[in-house]
């Protein structure tokens, strides 16, 4: 006779070795973020999602024999004949060499899965993110006392008089004391086990909603690194406010000569060889506000990323718009990523331009390299994270 | 789920009774009904409830979970182990024609379990207690101080890239007194002079194709890697009987579900789905081998040849390469198209050998020495040199070792020995030294 059980396990049973798994291939792990960062659209995906990153994995050896061997096929029906091809030749490196030399016999990749909370550890592994940092990254939440429940110990000032005094009404009736039958001098006195103490939680709770404009200068050339640099840049923005929003929308905008509303996958890939009017970008965003985004309902933010120069001729109607967005926003970034330097000046047209307007609420950044990354994202964000935004 | 879990006792009771019937007799299964995700930890470590901790089940997490996102060869979902009693696997949310045919085909391996000899030394009533002590055992190496998770895993890395290197049958490791005292009496009658240059003080006295029982009984190692060595050992004892019989096993568990669910007398409903998904099973896969193909197809036909005695008697007695050997004819060879191919250095993959009348043979011969765990080279120990310099052999029969797996595999015998290794064999013909 069988046994039929139901298993319902709530321990995963190849956690550990997972994650053991997932440790010694870290290297290759953030050799593959690289690539997830740089390709995937991961800033519009929610929390949840999990990424599966082909990983070169650790490759475990036995005694085996080389390619000379035979083996055997079935394939009933089909015509085969000796000498017959039934695949293609080995891979260059093999051929003419004898086995002794070989390399590697094809290096296994594999996918590997993990979660958000994951590819951020990672991305900011590979960023360097200071331990310390990351801590206050994760904590940076408004926090709100909330009621919940009642306790039978507390401070005078929580205690809940009328669910003390119906206890005592309880405890007079269970004991036999009836108030009006009584003489004058007696009374039934209020115990401590009477008293009952609203009680209250500490809540992480954020406050309502943030939009956020991503706004890229696509006019120059959009190598992997430099999408690498600009989308670990944005994605560290977005995990920052995303602590502290119950709710974010992101528009991204990308602009040349014209501006345009696009999703995040054209953000990262589109490129062209226009001009570059970066004013386009701002008056879209603005409109886009005055549409949707009322700045009484939402905390406005926008980052702007350029690798190139601004129209000339566009630099004061830029201005004007910026200030416009300004009175709107919490926060305006721009960030400078590899610029194309003049031999002139060291720094772009568009962040020199906008270094009069300096303030809490319009921060200049540069990027080069990834290790500037992180300092970067401190600086817009101000060095003291628990500033009030 | 449109079926509840006392739907499938019944069916399940309907199969035993069937199975009893048609002379089947196996060790009793639990079924345990699990999720997708459950499934693919159980595959990643054989089906057993326990197994110790290590990275590679890990890894073969991930690359499981991308096969069956990917599709499926074979029986979706199969999970069934050698132990007394069994424990199968149901994955929850298949449907009901799909579990009848998964129970009616654990029947048959489980059968298969009991039955084949191969299968006598392999202590079912008792594995999953000793994995279960094997892991506990290993947990606390790990979170001992004094050695650590770096140097068990270690350890166990090199004992899994040797794991297969142990004996086939489970049999004891005889004792060296014993075959001392043997070349003792052969020396002292020896009339024809064939042991005159024999020398006793060799160690081992003839070739041990035991190699990690050789080093569990004489490298100079702690005991906790003694310990994980012996662990490694029996598993790799344990799993060889599964290796040498894949293509009989699943033949014969295929034939079970085949003849079971159709003396089931089941609806259409159930009836028709079943027949679909044994066709895909048993299918042969263009290029390569179906054991299920392969399996399925013989035993039909031993029962058209020789009647279904002869079935029996070929599930107890025989492994994968005897299987084949005794009852695979031309007119199978034929009939299934078999061919066999190598893969030259310039010209890519080429067939060498069809099966018409005059390459079936060599065609048959080159299947027999795939299978039956034909794909893993056969180490032996020499000798122990002084120094304690262990010498080990490939035994070349044709095949060259790939050299940069035998690289690696050779560290982690030195690992393992804890002292000098020397390994030889053959590439291209001519000597070759690894040391």
């Amino acid at each position: 006779m069988s046994i039929f059980r139901e298993h319902k396990t709530v321990a995963d049973r190849t956690a550990s070795d997972r994650r053991r798994h997932k440790q010694k291939i870290e290297k290759a792990i953030k050799d593959g973020i690289h690539h997830i960062v740089a390709d995937e659209s991961i800033i519009s995906k929610d929390g949840k999602q999990k990424y599966r990153i082909p990983v070169r994995g650790i490759k475990e050896y036995r005694f085996v024999y080389g390619s000379n061997g035979k083996q055997v096929g079935s394939a009933p029906g089909k015509d085969i004949k000796r000498g017959q091809k039934i695949g293609d030749p080995p891979p260059k490196e093999q051929g003419g060499q004898p086995n002794k030399a070989s390399g590697d016999k094809g290096e296994e990749y594999y996918d590997i899965e993990i979660t958000h909370e994951e590819l951020a550890e990672y991305l900011f592994a590979e960023l360097k993110l200071p331990e310390l940092q990351k801590k206050q990254l994760a904590n940076i939440e408004n926090e709100k006392l909330k009621r919940k429940g009642y306790r039978s110990r507390g401070i005078m000032p929580r205690l809940d008089r009328k669910k003390s005094a119906i206890a005592r009404i309880k405890r007079m009736k269970a004991a036999g004391f009836d108030p009006d039958a009584a003489g004058e001098n007696e009374t039934f006195s209020f115990h401590e086990d009477d008293l009952v103490y609203r009680h209250y939680k500490m809540e992480k709770k954020p406050c309502t909603n943030a939009v956020i404009f991503f706004v890229m200068d696509v006019s120059g050339s959009m190598s992997q690194e430099k999408k690498f640099l600009a989308r670990s840049f944005y994605f560290l923005l977005y995990q920052f406010l995303r602590l502290k929003y119950e709710t974010i929308d992101i528009v991204f905008i990308s602009h040349d000569t014209t501006a345009k509303e696009v999703n995040e996958k054209d953000f990262f890939e589109k490129a062209s060889t226009g001009g570059t009017k970066a004013s386009t970008a701002l008056t879209l965003a603005n409109e886009i506000i005055d549409k949707k985004y009322h700045p009484s309902a939402w905390n406005i933010y926008m980052f702007q990323c350029s690798d190139g120069d601004n129209f000339q001729e566009d630099n004061q109607k830029f201005l004007e718009e910026i200030k416009k967005f300004e009175s709107y926003a919490q926060l305006y970034g721009y960030c400078e990523i590899e610029p194309e330097v003049s031999w002139i000046s060291d720094s772009g047209k568009l962040f020199q331009l906008l270094r009069p307007m300096r303030s809490n609420k319009l921060k200049l950044v540069r990027i080069q390299k990834k290790e500037e990354v992180w300092s970067s994202f401190l600086d817009l964000i101000g060095k003291n994270s628990k500033e009030n935004v | 789920m449109d079926y509840k879990l006392d739907d499938l006792k019944v069916w399940d009771d309907k199969i035993i009774e069937l199975a009893k019937k048609n002379k089947l007799d196996w060790f009793d299964i639990n079924y345990e009904v699990i999720d997708y995700q459950e499934m693919i930890g159980a595959m990643v470590h054989h089906g057993m409830p326990s197994m110790y901790s290590h990275w590679s089940f890990g890894k073969s997490f991930e690359q499981t979970m991308n096969r069956y996102n990917v599709g499926t060869e074979g029986l979706p979902y199969e999970l069934i182990i050698n132990a007394d009693p069994s424990i199968a696997y149901l994955m929850r949310d298949n449907p009901l024609y799909l579990q009848i045919l998964i129970m009616a085909h654990c029947i048959g391996h489980s059968d298969f379990f009991k039955n084949n000899r191969m299968f006598k030394n392999t202590r079912p009533a008792s594995v999953i207690q000793r994995l279960r002590a094997a892991k506990k055992r290993i947990q606390g190496y790990v979170e001992n101080q004094h050695i650590g998770i770096d140097k068990v895993e270690k350890t166990i890395d090199a004992c899994q890239a040797l794991q297969f290197q142990t004996t086939k049958y489970g049999q004891e490791r005889r004792p060296h007194s014993e075959i001392y005292a043997e070349y003792v009496e052969e020396i002292n009658n020896d009339k024809d002079g064939r042991y005159t240059n024999f020398n006793l003080d060799l160690y081992p006295l003839e070739p041990d194709y035991d190699l990690l029982g050789f080093i569990e009984e004489n490298a100079n190692i702690p005991d906790w890697q003694r310990d994980i060595v012996h662990v490694c050992r029996e598993e790799g004892q344990y799993f060889w009987p599964q290796i040498q019989t894949k293509v009989i096993n699943e033949g014969w568990a295929s034939f079970q579900h085949y003849n079971l669910c159709h003396e089931l007398e089941l609806p259409d409903e159930l009836h028709l789905p079943i027949i679909k998904m044994h066709n895909a099973v048993v299918r042969p896969h263009i290029g390569s081998i179906n054991p299920y193909h392969l399996g399925f197809h013989l035993f039909k036909k031993i029962k058209e040849r020789h009647g279904i005695e002869e079935c029996f008697l070929a599930r107890e007695v025989c492994y994968d390469a005897s299987f084949l050997r005794q009852y695979l004819t031309e007119e199978d060879c034929v009939e299934l198209n078999l061919f066999s191919y190598s893969t030259k250095k310039t010209l890519g993959a080429t067939v060498d050998d069809v099966s018409d009348e005059r390459g079936w043979k060599e065609v048959k011969e080159d299947l027999i020495a795939q299978v039956a765990g034909g794909s893993i080279p056969i180490i032996y120990v020499d000798e122990i040199k002084r120094d304690k310099m262990l010498i080990i052999r490939h035994e070349h029969e044709g095949r060259d070792l790939e050299l940069k797996h035998a690289n690696e595999v050779v560290e982690y015998v030195k690992y393992l020995w804890n002292g000098p290794v020397k390994f030889y064999t053959m590439i291209e013909d001519e000597p070759w030294e690894i040391d």
